[in-house]
């Protein structure tokens, strides 16, 4: 048994973002979506955190303070939002955004 | 560290909490008013940029921030588009239920993001810079809640916009974690190193994959018809202008000054991006009624000639880019202010709400004529000089890669298209049959103003670049020397 290295942490946080990404792709509903742009993200604070330590520098854990500060940020309108879009249209399926296409 | 560099940001934050402060103390039906108090603040911070002009760059926060000429033009850029867009706000209040001030501050943090954007040196700096710009923009495109379209673009917009956050912060990991730096300069240092490194490439690729959002060229440009159709105007403006000018800055200075050495070896993945962006937004245009749809796809297209500038990997492609979004901001604010105002008369945004415009308020008609023609790169207007100068910049470079004369052809090839949905919108001012409604259509002394800035911005620079190219000259030689 090899010790864990970085690339091991690349492979679990790759797979993290691929599945994410495969979520946001395969899923009809905004509220699920959501949840699988929220695991991108965390696939990625995963990467830094664990790269940063194996650089031996900060930086990337810091980036990472930053990165959970700004997705809060974004969790919060963003809810808000799709609350506002359920209350207007009772539904929360992206087949229903219909009102915008020529 | 010297706090004066970054005193415009500084500046433009207090502004926007002093807008929501003075919110609290306001009478209601003065609160409308607060904008052109905005706006005046936005100008006295434009007057001050001037004293920075001669003063050498400079770089703050351990090099996260740069104050050079590239900087100040894009914030001098962002600080004028703010003051037509606030402005255009206040037009626009009427229509907006609850919340202007916070409209109007919301505008003022959106516009310290793209300031801190046309300086950041730093993938953090970036990163936040952006995101500051597209969280405040996931309020400004759904800020009209009572109808669905506002609330739809919004939640578009929100989806796409994540997703593309996504895409750049695991960017920006895996080039952290490859180089140990998220410094431009220190990135440029040890770029040769890992220049055929896999995971490294792949970061760069996903960093560019996040910032095409921004620019609304492809791979991530399918929000921007629907945002633009159903966002309110003001925003809509705003997004066309400031967002995508924000995107490009990054764009030079992460392509130039942190990988110039991939970027010369990715120049044909640059070319196929700009001539596939070119021909999708112009050729979706066509059958377009929608005024603000059709600024959509025209957006997309403009992105897409922009990005030859920065194919061309030459100063002057360089120069070029930067002279042509001064050319564009004057030329979609004007369109946009004109379509504030006939909106405001007429429900639907429809092309042929347009009808009898001529008759109705001659300036007007003449204004949005104007902004077409600059558009469609006709000369004399600033359009024309642009593309001009880009087509320019790309053909130079055509000796070392024939791929160039391609996209020169499919540039050429859009503009030809472009120009028969341009003229569709001057064809409908002028010679459509009926129009139902002939009242003319009152404007406010200030948006006439705003109107003759916009006029005079498009036929100065295009009768007289010399000035303004010299100033993108000299503001994009500071990505050259590294």
């Amino acid at each position: 048994m090899s010790p864990v290295g970085p690339h091991h942490y690349l492979i679990v946080s790759g797979l993290l973002f691929s599945l994410g990404l495969l979520g946001v792709i395969m899923r009809r509903n905004l509220l699920v979506i959501y949840m699988c742009l929220e695991l991108m993200l965390n696939a990625a604070n995963l990467a830094l955190v664990a790269l940063s330590h194996f650089n031996g520098k900060l930086d990337g854990q810091i980036m990472v303070f930053f990165i959970i500060t700004v997705a809060a940020a974004e969790v919060a309108v963003g809810l808000a939002l799709i609350v506002a879009l359920y209350r207007k249209r009772q539904t929360a399926h992206v087949e229903d955004l219909t009102s915008l296409k020529f | 560290m010297n706090y004066s560099l970054i005193s415009l940001e500084i500046a433009v934050v207090i502004l926007g909490l002093g807008l929501l402060l003075a919110d609290l103390w306001i009478r209601p039906e003065q609160k409308t008013r607060l904008g052109y108090l905005a706006a005046l603040g936005v100008g006295l911070i434009l007057f001050w940029s001037f004293k920075f002009s001669g003063v050498p760059s400079a770089s703050a926060f351990n090099g996260m921030f740069v104050l050079d000429p590239l900087a100040l033009y894009f914030q001098r850029f962002f600080l004028l588009a703010a003051i037509i867009v606030l402005i255009m706000s206040v037009a626009f209040a009427g229509r907006i239920a609850t919340g202007i001030s916070e409209y109007y501050s919301l505008i003022i943090f959106a516009l310290a993001g793209m300031m801190f954007a046309a300086s950041a040196n730093d993938l953090a700096l970036l990163f936040v810079a952006l995101e500051l710009i597209t969280v405040t923009f996931y309020v400004l495109t759904s800020f009209q809640r009572a109808r669905l379209a506002s609330l739809e673009a919004g939640v578009k917009y929100l989806i796409i916009g994540a997703l593309s956050s996504a895409f750049l912060v695991y960017g920006i990991a895996l080039v952290f974690g490859t180089t140990g730096q998220l410094n431009f300069n220190r990135i440029a240092a040890v770029a040769s190193e890992f220049a055929d490194n896999r995971v490294f490439l792949l970061g760069i690729l996903f960093i560019l994959v996040g910032l095409s959002f921004k620019l609304a060229a492809f791979p991530a440009h399918l929000w921007a018809p629907d945002v633009y159709q159903g966002s309110p105007v003001p925003t809509t403006a705003f997004l066309a202008v400031g967002s995508k000018a924000a995107g490009f800055v990054l764009l030079l200075r992460l392509l130039f000054t942190a990988v110039p050495a991939i970027t010369e070896r990715w120049n044909d993945l640059l070319i196929v991006v700009a001539m596939v962006t070119i021909l999708y937004g112009n050729l979706c245009a066509i059958p377009q009624r929608n005024l603000k749809r059709i600024f959509g796809y025209s957006s997309i297209a403009n992105a897409g000639y922009l990005l030859m500038g920065v194919a061309a990997l030459s100063g002057a492609g360089r120069a070029a880019v930067l002279y042509y979004l001064g050319g564009y901001l004057f030329a979609v604010l004007a369109a946009f202010l004109v379509i504030l105002l006939v909106m405001n008369e007429v429900e639907g945004e429809d092309i042929s709400a347009l009808a009898g415009l001529n008759q109705r308020s001659p300036l007007l008609a003449a204004a949005l004529t104007c902004s077409m023609v600059s558009l469609a790169g006709i000369p004399p207007l600033a359009g024309f000089f642009g593309k001009f100068l880009l087509i320019k910049a790309a053909l130079e470079q055509g000796a070392i890669d024939p791929l160039y004369y391609w996209l020169v052809g499919v540039a050429f090839l859009g503009v030809i298209i472009s120009i028969s949905y341009y003229f569709g919108v001057i064809r409908a001012i002028y010679w459509s049959k009926e129009p139902p409604v002939l009242s003319a259509i009152p404007v406010p002394l200030i948006l006439r103003l705003a109107l003759y800035v916009c006029l005079a911005g498009m036929f100065y620079l295009g009768l007289f670049p010399n000035t303004v190219v010299e100033l993108a000259n000299a503001a994009v030689k500071v990505l050259a020397v590294r």
